[in-house]
């Protein structure tokens, strides 16, 4: 389609306000907002990272994350607040809980058909994890249940060929299920994309034959892995989170005892960033690095008593 | 991984030509197929004369790829097997069964740490003889340092047995101990072997009935591990990663409790921390620290870490003489 420009001034004449090129921009790609990451502006084809040292609630705020993702928006006249789009997980650390998943997208549908909402502190931007809240309401509704938990895909990678092999068909594996469900895929999550990190590291091939050969290194496989997400965000726009455990957290994690120590519940205000270093080294290949859209967030979860019993908070801190 | 040559007599697309065409990219096995990018790889054949069979050479190959990972499970294919097939086991212990409501969970790796004498392997040795006679499995034990007492396991196997008639008892006995394979190992290597060796026997042996292995203990493993960590190289923390994912492997596909147990190192502050390192810290799925009240027979044990629990929750136990 060939446009001659019949003149100059209409090759300088705008093509559309900021007004509507903003309209347009935020229903293409609207922001998601996940609880418990609905104060971080998620947008699709974003790439978020969640660091944090074991145990931390990592895994949890992903659970979380999925839960809010694949309830849909209304369901019966009850609302849900969800996305309504299915989830994929890839699971490298092999710890997956299936009952942890199913107990809370139990908990939030029943919540919610009872009206009573889980409050989320706004000041602190922390939240219960254990909702010591144990009464069952006699009926929930099955059908959304079993709905809700197909729309969550599990895989489970034992080294970094299943992972790569996993990323190489996920693009036809995402076009099937989304004509099984008819909805699309809004987020992928890993957890946690650092498990082979040692193993890949150590190994060592043997210079192979061919100088063109690509030997199995922890550069070529990062490389790949970060290649393949990239096409597959280009293809099939969705947010992709990932978890990473902090590995050399020793020396520092007096340094973090003490800066925690400071913290004080009461005294929201004055927590801001540059108060609390919490340095951990990095030791994702710089390829990761920078696909990630935001700085790595560090989760860090402190039990809290209160009351004599105990409670389990998380605390982002957004470096 | 197989070479592409291999390939060629079950997938006969992938000819000689083929395999030319991927060698001059630097192809020739599966494992350069999943380190290059394929589109990359189809712009290219398409240049080439044969372009039709080429690509539908690199379909193929894609096919064969798909089949390398696990397959994928919705949740509630995920929560069928876990209902199905991973249950609990009680550990012949109250106070550690309360804990963790209602004792070691099939496909799940549990971690005991403890300084020495705390406990670890009395435990190891109580679970041994409830598995093998209360829940009728199997048991693999992987002694590291000569710890394994069979007549411990026939005292506590005895002890909480109904006082029945002596003539059974003795062959009821018996067969409860051949349900127990105590190995003793001293290196990792060695521990490698021994696990792919029971990986290969658990695939091919089906419902065996009776002495289907049900738990797993490596005691302990960090004796295994600590000599081949530091010195600067990767190969210690790498085989110690591996060894990880093997044993979660094992417990995950053949439906095993795994437990191992770790020795306590000093920390800052002359607080004690387990051993192993930071790395360590995520592989397991539930952690749990013993201790002992010196002189009594009383002893501790709290959570460290648990999926779906808060650390620190604790209880008490007591193992007699």
């Amino acid at each position: 389609m060939e446009e001659v420009v019949a003149s100059p001034r209409e090759w300088i004449d705008r093509n559309e306000s900021a007004k509507t090129m903003l309209a347009r921009v935020l229903t293409a790609r609207p922001l998601l907002l996940l609880p418990p990451l609905h104060r971080v502006p998620l947008r699709v084809g974003n790439v978020v990272e969640l660091v944090g040292t074991s145990p931390s609630a990592k895994t949890h705020i992903l659970i979380q994350a999925a839960v809010s993702c694949v309830l849909p928006k209304e369901w019966n006249g009850v609302h849900y607040g969800g996305l309504d789009r299915l989830v994929m997980f890839i699971d490298l650390d092999c710890r997956f809980d299936i009952l942890r998943l199913s107990k809370m997208l139990k908990h939030r549908i029943n919540g919610e058909s009872n009206g009573s909402l889980k409050k989320i502190d706004q000041e602190h931007m922390d939240f219960d994890l254990w909702n010591n809240d144990t009464k069952k309401s006699p009926t929930y509704d099955e059908e959304l249940y079993s709905l809700c938990m197909r729309r969550f895909l599990f895989i489970r990678c034992y080294d970094s060929f299943q992972f790569l092999a996993t990323l190489k068909t996920l693009n036809y594996r995402i076009r099937k299920e989304q004509e099984l469900h008819g909805i699309s895929v809004h987020i992928l999550m890993i957890d946690s994309i650092g498990a082979f990190h040692w193993i890949d590291r150590a190994s060592t091939f043997m210079p192979l034959g061919a100088t063109n050969r690509k030997t199995p290194s922890l550069q070529t496989v990062s490389e790949t892995v970060v290649q393949e997400i990239r096409k597959l965000l280009l293809l099939h726009p969705m947010l992709v989170i990932a978890t990473k455990a902090t590995i050399f957290g020793d020396r520092y994690s007096m340094e973090t005892k003490r800066n925690l120590g400071k913290l004080d519940t009461s005294n929201s205000r004055s927590m801001s960033s540059t108060s609390l270093q919490l340095p951990y080294r990095e030791y994702m290949p710089s390829v990761w690095q920078m696909i990630l859209s935001f700085e790595p967030m560090t989760v860090i979860a402190r039990s809290i008593f209160q009351n004599g019993c105990s409670h389990h908070r998380v605390l982002w801190i957004n470096l | 991984m197989a070479p592409l040559k291999y390939l060629e007599q079950e997938y006969p697309i992938l000819d000689s030509n083929f395999q030319n065409f991927c060698a001059t990219h630097g192809i020739f096995s599966e494992e350069d197929l999943l380190l290059h990018d394929l589109h990359v790889l189809v712009a290219f054949a398409e240049q080439q004369s044969t372009s039709e069979r080429l690509k539908q050479g690199i379909t193929q190959v894609l096919s064969i790829i798909d089949g390398q990972h696990q397959p994928w499970l919705n949740g509630m294919e995920l929560l069928e097997d876990a209902q199905l097939n991973k249950h609990v086991l009680s550990t012949g212990c109250e106070g550690i069964d309360l804990l963790l409501e209602g004792g070691l969970r099939m496909g799940q790796l549990t971690e005991l740490v403890g300084a020495s004498s705390s406990g670890k392997t009395q435990v190891c040795l109580l679970a041994t003889s409830n598995v093998a006679k209360k829940h009728m499995g199997g048991v693999v034990y992987l002694d590291t340092g000569n710890s394994f007492s069979p007549q411990r396991v026939i005292d506590f196997i005895r002890q909480n047995s109904d006082p029945a008639i002596d003539q059974a008892k003795h062959r009821i006995l018996q067969k409860v101990m051949n349900r127990i394979l105590c190995h003793s190992v001293f290196d990792i290597f060695t521990m490698f072997d021994v696990l792919h060796q029971l990986e290969v026997n658990l695939r091919s042996q089906m419902q065996k009935g009776d002495c289907q292995v049900r738990l797993l203990i490596v005691d302990s493993i960090s004796s295994l591990v600590t000599p081949i960590l530091g010195g600067g190289g990767s190969q210690g923390h790498a085989l110690m990663a591996s060894a990880g994912f093997l044993l979660k492997k094992l417990a995950h596909e053949h439906n095993l409790v795994v437990l191992v147990t770790n020795h306590t190192v000093g920390g800052e502050g002359g607080i004690s921390k387990p051993a192993l390192g930071e790395s360590w810290k995520s592989i397991p799925h539930v952690r749990l620290r013993l201790s002992h009240d010196q002189g009594s027979s009383i002893y501790n044990v709290s959570v460290f870490k648990h999926p779906s629990m808060v650390s620190g929750k604790a209880a008490r136990f007591t193992i007699y003489d």
